[in-house]
């Protein structure tokens, strides 16, 4: 299955877009980000359904959360950044 | 026990509080470390401690809410974040050495805007020459832990904001006990134990961030692990090491019980308790009570002298017949001395919402056979 990780500065700041997310009705889990796309290292991610990034975005400039980066699956298991 | 040491350390908790901290200590890892259950469970429950501080002291971005050990340490890292040798620094004449010994410590030029106990106008009048002479900080205190004076924070907030000086307040008397603004005080750090009116477990603490700050200890934060200095975000940037998460879901819970049951509420219950006291005292021969006229500018702590004794002893003597409070300089020698009691020291009585009139009674009868003797 495709999902998205949009990938969050901080654990808290992950907390908040996954909180913000639950309370619009969108299924969102905060996950630690896979290594290979986690940046400086060691960060956490939102995990999204395929379906559901372009409302997930729109919630998030309205709430102030702005992603830092987001991903998406392919089907070797390797993530591609998706252009914002 | 009648327990009226609350000033210190609220030691009647909500059950609530022991029951999280305890199952906590066999339940949750560490938030941040991993990607398994009990650390993201732990990671939960920092987040909604965080939301729930957030909610109480009105601060829009839980990520500016951070976990500290206690509010000596949330204001060390708040006065060494915005002060440096020379900085001019307005303080009250109420402060704790929280505040007093950091500030000496950088060899800050300490000007103090003093003003009698319980006369909020010249608390303020005080402040604003001095900080019309000219400053780059201020640092107060929100209630007194001596004398539960109560400062008028928001008119010096406003002097401080016309002026461009930021004011770092030290809320370890009032979290909990008096409503506490962040948003409206536009404060740059307001600091705050857990385990005072926010009925946390001891080693808890919050610190709001309304300025950037500077870090008081490095180490790992579970994020940006490849850099060698310490993420420019909050709240990773002062939080370096493991959490202490038995404290926090003690202390999430204690925040759920000041929010369920409404600040006005403690502060109305902890005001009648101490108009009480202080009629009970002033009928006691020999007590000299320090309770202000105006029941609005003191909140639940009240400090008294009995003439021709030694505070520690008939603090020692109270204790030896189940009555527990505070004698000598309550670490503010600095609020002493304001008050002319630096040499004699007081003692403090303290309440919480677990007190009752019933217990304030038996502490007078108890405190009048003693000085009777």
């Amino acid at each position: 299955m495709l999902y998205y990780l949009i990938v969050c500065r901080s654990l808290t700041y992950a907390q908040r877009t996954a909180a913000a997310l639950e309370r619009a009705g969108i299924t969102a889990r905060v996950l630690r980000s896979p290594k290979s796309i986690s940046g400086e290292g060691c960060s956490h991610s939102v995990k999204i359904s395929q379906r559901n990034l372009p409302d997930s975005l729109r919630i998030l400039q309205r709430v102030g959360l702005t992603p830092k980066r987001v991903y998406i699956t392919a089907g070797d298991g390797s993530y591609q950044e998706v252009a914002l | 026990m009648i327990y009226l040491d609350s000033a210190a350390t609220t030691m009647q908790k909500p059950a609530a509080v022991a029951t999280a901290t305890a199952w906590a200590i066999n339940h949750l890892a560490s938030p941040g470390r991993g990607g398994h259950w009990p650390a993201m469970a732990a990671a939960e429950k920092a987040f909604a401690c965080r939301e729930e501080a957030a909610q109480l002291f009105h601060v829009k971005d839980p990520e500016r809410v951070v976990f500290t050990f206690n509010a000596t340490h949330g204001l060390n890292i708040a006065i060494k974040t915005l002060a440096s040798p020379g900085s001019r620094v307005v303080i009250s004449g109420y402060e704790h050495n929280a505040v007093t010994r950091p500030l000496h410590a950088l060899k800050a030029d300490i000007r103090v805007a003093r003003g009698p106990l319980f006369d909020q106008g010249a608390v303020l009048a005080a402040f604003r020459r001095e900080l019309d002479k000219g400053a780059d900080l201020a640092v107060c205190t929100h209630v007194s832990n001596v004398f539960g004076f109560i400062l008028p924070i928001e008119g010096i907030a406003a002097l401080c904001r016309v002026r461009g000086v930021p004011l770092i307040i030290d809320a370890s008397q009032s979290a909990g006990c008096v409503p506490v603004d962040f948003t409206g005080l536009g404060a740059a750090f307001i600091a705050m134990p857990g385990h005072k009116g926010l009925y946390g477990p001891q080693g808890t603490g919050l610190l709001l961030c309304g300025v950037d700050p500077a870090p008081l200890l490095e180490g790992g934060t579970g994020s940006e692990s490849r850099r060698q200095s310490m993420p420019d975000f909050l709240p990773d940037r002062l939080e370096a090491g493991t959490h202490n998460v038995a404290g926090i879901a003690g202390l999430l819970e204690g925040l759920r019980y000041v929010n369920n049951l409404g600040v006005e509420n403690i502060a109305a219950q902890e005001a009648g308790l101490i108009r009480s006291m202080g009629k009970g005292l002033r009928a006691i021969s020999g007590v000299t009570a320090f309770q202000a006229e105006d029941p609005a500018v003191q909140s639940g702590v009240l400090s008294f002298c009995v003439k021709g004794r030694d505070c520690e002893e008939v603090g020692e003597a109270l204790g030896g017949r189940g009555i527990a409070l505070r004698a000598g300089l309550h670490c503010a020698p600095l609020a002493h001395e304001t008050v002319g009691t630096l040499e004699t020291g007081a003692l403090r009585a303290s309440v919480s919402a677990f007190n009752t009139e019933r217990e304030i009674g038996q502490f007078l009868r108890t405190l009048g056979e003693i000085a009777g003797a």
